[in-house]
């Protein structure tokens, strides 16, 4: 980057510009974040819709997409302003104490975000805390920051973004053109980022998908695992011959079947995305028993929803939550197969749930009970 | 910033409609930490929250300065603009894929062959090439485009020759 304090880059129409795409970029990943976590952690009476199957696909790859594009824009921005860190007098009454003081969390919250999201999708955790809750406190401290921001930089922001430079002789100054190369560097740079990492998700590019931590066709049955069977220590009881799912609860008649019984149940067939909080997808044809089969065999009330429980036996995942759109609809199944083979290990063996509209983690692995409620 | 400031009475408002209404999402946050409080988790939080930062502006931005100064600064004007993209391009792709580079995600989780599947030293020196070669691209846009501005400046306007003969 061009050296010096003096450089046309550190100019409030480049910082306004910069500003306009890193706020809607911002906006993006906070609103598809906050989905993917009610989607995890139903509140205010939010209850995720079954569909459209691939929304939660859709929002994820957005989120994570939207985040990646922000890391040049980000860096561009902190060095367009990067002088402003040393005005004097720093402060220059208590408006504008307060707007400084409020560009701290802001810088740091959106750093901490990019960088605990990038960490993230590269399941790369180099630090004692739970990454879902503290980039979700993060969010929030951020882009209550960033709206502080907007309103202080509302009427300066609004001139720069209108103001076009003259250009009497039909070429731009040097200074004007050197501005404009900037952002081209900015946005360009964005735009590189996004094309060689988006394949993970969206299909057509994923041979260019070379700054991608998964390749969504690389993977035991040709697609990705987040916790292997060995890692989750089930590779004995998923193979016991002793194995049942149990459906019990709030039911008429509690069910108990081996492997063999679940086979012989009528199966349905759906293609349905694995869809990854880290921001990998991958649609596959599944094969297995619809829950609402299950439920209305075991005399479940009308409206029931239903906790899926794994044989796992430790993990942050080993049970979900399906609410009563999700266990009612024809696409939501035990799977027994995908793709007509019999599950992997590593993909859930010998019983998975797969269910349209719903985060890759929720799609509990080795399960052994159904609890009706 | 040659424009004249807006007048603080508009600046302040705006500042507190912003307060108003961002206030309360930074609240949303506090409050969770307040009712679900760790010490040890918050310690680490505030070590990334602020090191992030600290590391931006200390080391990162005089580091980009430095080679402004060092690089960009010393090529002819014209392919400023290109070098600086190259280079801004190549740090960026670096830096989105270091922790691939590094094989953090496979560290973790040994048996998982499907995390950083991919040889990514040469998958990053692709993308820098791509990278480089579009940035040589403009360059030459931009050389072009020069010399054709020189051409056109140097050729008498018609009016004005109409106007002598």
């Amino acid at each position: 980057m061009t050296a010096g304090a003096t450089s046309p880059v550190h100019d409030e129409r480049v910082a306004a510009r910069l500003g306009l795409a890193l706020g809607i970029t911002f906006t993006v990943c906070f609103l598809t974040g906050l989905y993917s976590h009610l989607a995890q952690h139903p509140s205010w009476g939010f209850e995720l819709p079954a569909r459209p199957v691939g929304l939660y696909r859709l929002t994820q790859g957005i989120h994570v997409a939207t985040g990646i594009a922000s890391i040049p824009l980000l860096f561009a921005k902190l060095w367009s302003v990067y002088p402003q860190l040393f005005q004097w007098p720093p402060v220059k009454g208590v408006a504008h104490a307060i707007e400084r003081l409020a560009i701290f969390p802001l810088v740091a919250g959106s750093i901490f975000l990019l960088f605990t999201g990038l960490a993230n999708i590269n399941l790369w955790y180099p630090w004692h805390f739970d990454f879902p809750t503290m980039h979700y406190r993060a969010a929030w401290i951020t882009i209550g920051a960033l709206i502080i921001h907007v309103g202080a930089k509302w009427t300066q922001s609004r001139r720069a973004l209108r103001h076009q430079p003259p250009e009497p002789t039909g070429h731009a100054d040097p200074a004007t053109l050197d501005r404009r190369r900037f952002l081209y560097t900015a946005f360009g740079a964005s735009a590189l980022v996004v094309l060689f990492s988006v394949g993970e998700t969206f299909r057509p590019l994923e041979r260019l998908a070379l700054l991608s931590p998964r390749r969504p066709d690389t993977g035991p049955q040709g697609f990705p695992v987040n916790a292997t069977a060995k890692e989750a220590q089930v590779i004995t009881l998923a193979q016991s011959p002793d194995y049942r799912l149990q459906v019990t609860g709030n039911v008429a008649r509690p069910l108990s079947f081996t492997l063999d019984e679940l086979r012989a149940l009528p199966q349905h067939s759906a293609t349905l995305p694995i869809s990854c909080v880290e921001g990998w997808s991958a649609s596959r044809r599944w094969t297995g028993i619809r829950v609402r089969d299950l439920l209305a065999m075991a005399g479940a009330p009308p409206h029931a929803a239903a906790q899926v429980l794994s044989f796992q036996p430790g993990g942050s995942y080993r049970s979900s939550q399906l609410n009563h759109f999700q266990a009612h609809d024809p696409d939501t199944l035990l799977a027994l197969q995908v793709n007509g083979e019999t599950l992997a290990l590593d993909h859930g063996y010998p019983c998975r749930l797969i269910g349209p509209d719903r985060p890759g983690v929720l799609q509990t692995k080795w399960i052994n009970h159904l609890v009706v409620q | 910033m040659s424009n004249p400031s807006p007048t603080p009475t508009r600046e302040r408002r705006g500042l507190i409609a912003g307060l108003v209404l961002g206030v309360p999402f930074i609240a949303v946050g506090v409050a969770d930490f307040v009712a679900n409080f760790d010490g040890p988790s918050f310690r680490s939080f505030l070590r990334f929250f602020i090191g992030g930062a600290l590391v931006h502006d200390f080391v990162v931005a005089p580091v980009a300065a430095l080679i402004g100064v060092a690089v960009i600064r010393r090529v002819p004007a014209l392919a400023r603009a290109p070098l600086r993209a190259a280079l801004f391009g190549s740090a960026v792709a670096v830096a989105v894929a270091w922790p691939e580079l590094r094989s953090y995600g496979r560290m973790r989780t040994p048996d998982n062959k499907t995390v950083q599947p991919l040889n990514y030293t040469t998958a990053v020196a692709t993308v820098v090439g791509v990278v480089w070669i579009i940035s040589a691209l403009w360059l030459v846009v931009i050389i072009v485009r020069d010399h054709r501005n020189r051409d056109g400046r140097a050729r008498p306007e018609p009016s004005r020759q109409q106007g002598l003969s």
